[in-house]
């Protein structure tokens, strides 16, 4: 037996596979309906990862899993998502506890295709994709997600074209009846030589009670260039499950932010590239500001197989409270990616003693001609330079909030779109305007 | 404007001001003079409100209220200032963002309202130009990149911009030419009116040749042991601390 959790909501999991679940699914084809079996083996053997899991250990499921959580028919939401960015120019699609609300969403440019879960089923080159990016042999979350997903939606960048107008995909959950689990996924696949924007906001509506379990899985063609932002601005109903697994082909560029600046009661992000061709480049910016008892737990992975490629994280973390935060960055050099330049940073503040970090940089390299560098520290809020701002009239409040809006800056000013900037600003201020900074 | 009595504070168990008596009134420039620590810096620490030091006796009147009650932006919101010896970098803190939030809270206090951004580029530009600060405050962190000059300039262009009734210059000296240390002392000049006071702090006397003191105290090992007229100063340029030490000690 593995060191897995078996809990009620796992055996309700289990149950309802077979009975509930495969029958609604029918209209899939036999190669899908595989995946899911055999991503069912794999789930149903190992359970949710529990805290002996070297990859959980500082993360534990028990903790959300207390309550249990129901997989039921996604029902059609009337919830509306006010959510819009002020300034953004974007094309909006809205997903409702992981369903498309077209009536909500925009028509999109020429050149990009957007496919709800039939459409994306039906044509067999999307679902073969599917799990072919994000390999779920030995991942007990990623094959839950497999087995049960319910929506599975594509994102498609045609070759050459340059989409200028940002693709704005809002994921809302709003209230759901009783505890919910909603996995759902999405295949992003950027054609040679196009240039995109995909910005992901998510909101709840505070009587969620939901743990989403989000998979997408990323292409980036030959030359291709894609620009991807996490933005967590939920309140504290929600709890999710993301991984993302990226596969980079030669010339190609990936910039992501993952930035956790919302009440999320838990978020455990994997987010895995794999630069497979040469002379790639991938830029993973990251902040995360928790308050309260919040748990945000980032891993990630930059794996470099071919020669001559960048690759820069930079993720900093400013915890408050109780709240708890986890870093674990790997960074692998291949035998093969010889020339690789790979920096990671991880910066973090405790604004509390009863908070937590747990940084955990990973180098493995095979290769001998590389650039590699890492580095992670935790500190606390400078206390001179807070002197020296409370010396000149500025309240003890105002100057924390300055000097920590200061050290995330470096993240954030790296945003290239002026309005999510702003945006993220707006969130971070909101953020620390319900904390009481001075006793912290 | 300030009456100090008595004043004594500790570091880290270690006693270093031992009992400060001073008194300065509006329109005064005093002088502190004294050896490496002597206590200097403390006594500058101690009434900016460093939470670094211990307080362990004596008071602090500053017009009138208890200065060592007051949080540090309280007493920069009454009017004090203190320049520091070592200006602190804040990196991702802006130049402007910082000295509009200073001046919105310090104006705010005087219950005046807030400048527009028009009016506060005006200042702004006007303040520089009396310390002669031509660097480009906006698009740059408080301090980050700034060479040693022109750190001290830019406090005493804080200085400048919140106008404090009273204003420590904690060996703004030290470390600059003379051409700096001329613009500096120019700046203090212009600054200075009937309603202000100053309270510098030196190592050496030169700065005194161009901000002239109306009065000059000697600290001593955590004490004033003299106090007297300009010429003290030149006094003890000329025969240096070792002078002072015979005296203090065998007197």
């Amino acid at each position: 037996m593995e060191q897995g959790i078996f809990n009620s909501t796992y055996q309700s999991l289990i149950e309802s596979f077979e009975k509930d679940h495969l029958p609604e699914r029918s209209f899939e084809d036999e190669t899908l309906l595989a995946k899911r079996a055999a991503a069912f083996q794999v789930f149903s053997r190992k359970g949710f990862p529990s805290i002996k899991d070297e990859e959980w250990r500082f993360t534990n499921l028990n903790r959300i899993l207390k309550q249990d959580f129901s997989l039921r028919p996604p029902s059609i939401s009337f919830a509306k998502a006010e959510e819009s960015i002020a300034g953004l120019d974007a094309c909006r699609l809205v997903l409702i506890n992981g369903v498309l609300a077209i009536e909500q969403s925009d028509v999109l440019p020429e050149g990009l295709i957007f496919l709800d879960t039939q459409a994306a089923l039906a044509n067999p080159s999307y679902s073969q994709l599917l799990g072919s990016i994000a390999v779920d042999d030995n991942n007990a979350m990623l094959a839950f997600n497999t087995a049960f997903f319910k929506n599975f939606y594509v994102l498609h960048v045609k070759a050459k074209k340059l989409i200028e107008k940002p693709i704005h995909l809002i994921h809302k959950f709003s209230e759901a009846g009783s505890p919910s689990i909603i996995p759902y996924r999405l295949l992003v696949i950027a054609e040679e030589l196009s240039e995109s924007t995909l910005i992901e906001t998510f909101h709840s509506d505070g009587q969620a009670s939901v743990l989403a379990s989000y998979v997408s899985e990323v292409q980036v063609a030959q030359s291709a260039v894609l620009h991807t932002h996490l933005i967590n601005a939920a309140a504290e109903d929600l709890n999710l499950i993301h991984h993302r697994e990226v596969e980079q082909f030669k010339t190609s560029v990936y910039n992501n932010s993952n930035l956790a600046l919302g009440n999320a009661a838990f978020i455990r992000n994997n987010f895995n590239c794999r630069l497979k061709g040469s002379v790639t480049e991938t830029n993973l910016l990251g902040s995360y500001i928790t308050n309260g008892t919040q748990h945000v737990d980032n891993h990630t992975v930059v794996d470099h197989q071919m020669p001559n490629s960048n690759s820069m994280e930079l993720y900093k973390g400013i915890m408050m409270d109780r709240s708890h935060g986890v870093f674990n960055g790997k960074i692998f050099v291949r035998l093969d990616a010889q020339k690789t330049n790979a920096f990671q940073q991880n910066n973090n503040i405790l604004l509390s003693d009863q908070a937590t970090i747990n940084s955990k940089p990973q180098l493995e390299i095979f290769a001998d001609d590389v650039k590699c560098s890492h580095g992670s520290t935790v500190g606390q809020i400078d206390e001179q330079a807070l002197f020296y701002l409370k010396t000149r009239g500025i309240s003890e409040e105002r100057a924390r909030k300055m000097l920590i809006e200061a050290f995330v800056l470096d993240v954030h000013s790296r945003i290239p779109i002026k309005a999510l900037q702003e945006y993220v600003l707006q969130l971070l201020q909101a953020k620390l305007d319900t904390d009481s900074l001075v006793t912290a | 404007m300030l009456k100090i009595k008595n004043l004594q504070a500790k570091v880290d168990d270690k006693e270093i001001l031992k009992g400060i008596d001073l008194e300065i009134k509006a329109g005064e420039i005093h002088a502190i003079m004294g050896p490496n620590g002597s206590g200097k810096s403390t006594l500058a620490s101690v009434l900016a409100g460093n939470p670094g030091f211990e307080i362990t006796g004596g008071e602090a009147l500053f017009e009138g209220k208890d200065l060592l009650d007051l949080a540090p932006e309280e007493r920069a919101r009454e009017g004090l200032f203190l320049a520091f010896q070592y200006p602190v970098e804040i990196p991702g803190v802006s130049n402007m963002t910082f000295l509009k939030t200073a001046l919105e809270e310090i104006r705010t206090h005087k219950g005046l309202p807030p400048l527009s951004a028009k009016e506060f580029m005006q200042l702004l530009k006007q303040k520089q130009e009396l310390v002669e600060l031509k660097t480009s405050l906006v698009n740059r962190s408080v301090n980050e990149g700034f060479s040693g000059g022109e750190k001290k300039r830019n406090e005493i262009l804080q200085l400048a911009m919140l106008e404090p009734k009273l204003a420590i210059l904690d060996e703004t000296d030290s470390g600059l030419d003379i051409d700096a240390l001329r613009v500096v002392a120019a700046g203090v000049n212009k600054l200075r009116s009937e309603q202000n006071a100053f309270l510098v702090i030196t190592h050496y006397q030169r700065l005194l040749d161009y901000i002239v003191p109306d009065v000059v105290h000697i600290l001593f090992e955590g004490r004033i042991v003299k106090s007297g007229s300009k010429d003290l100063a030149l006094q003890l340029e000329e025969k240096g601390y070792d002078w002072l030490r015979e005296e203090v000690v065998g007197g």
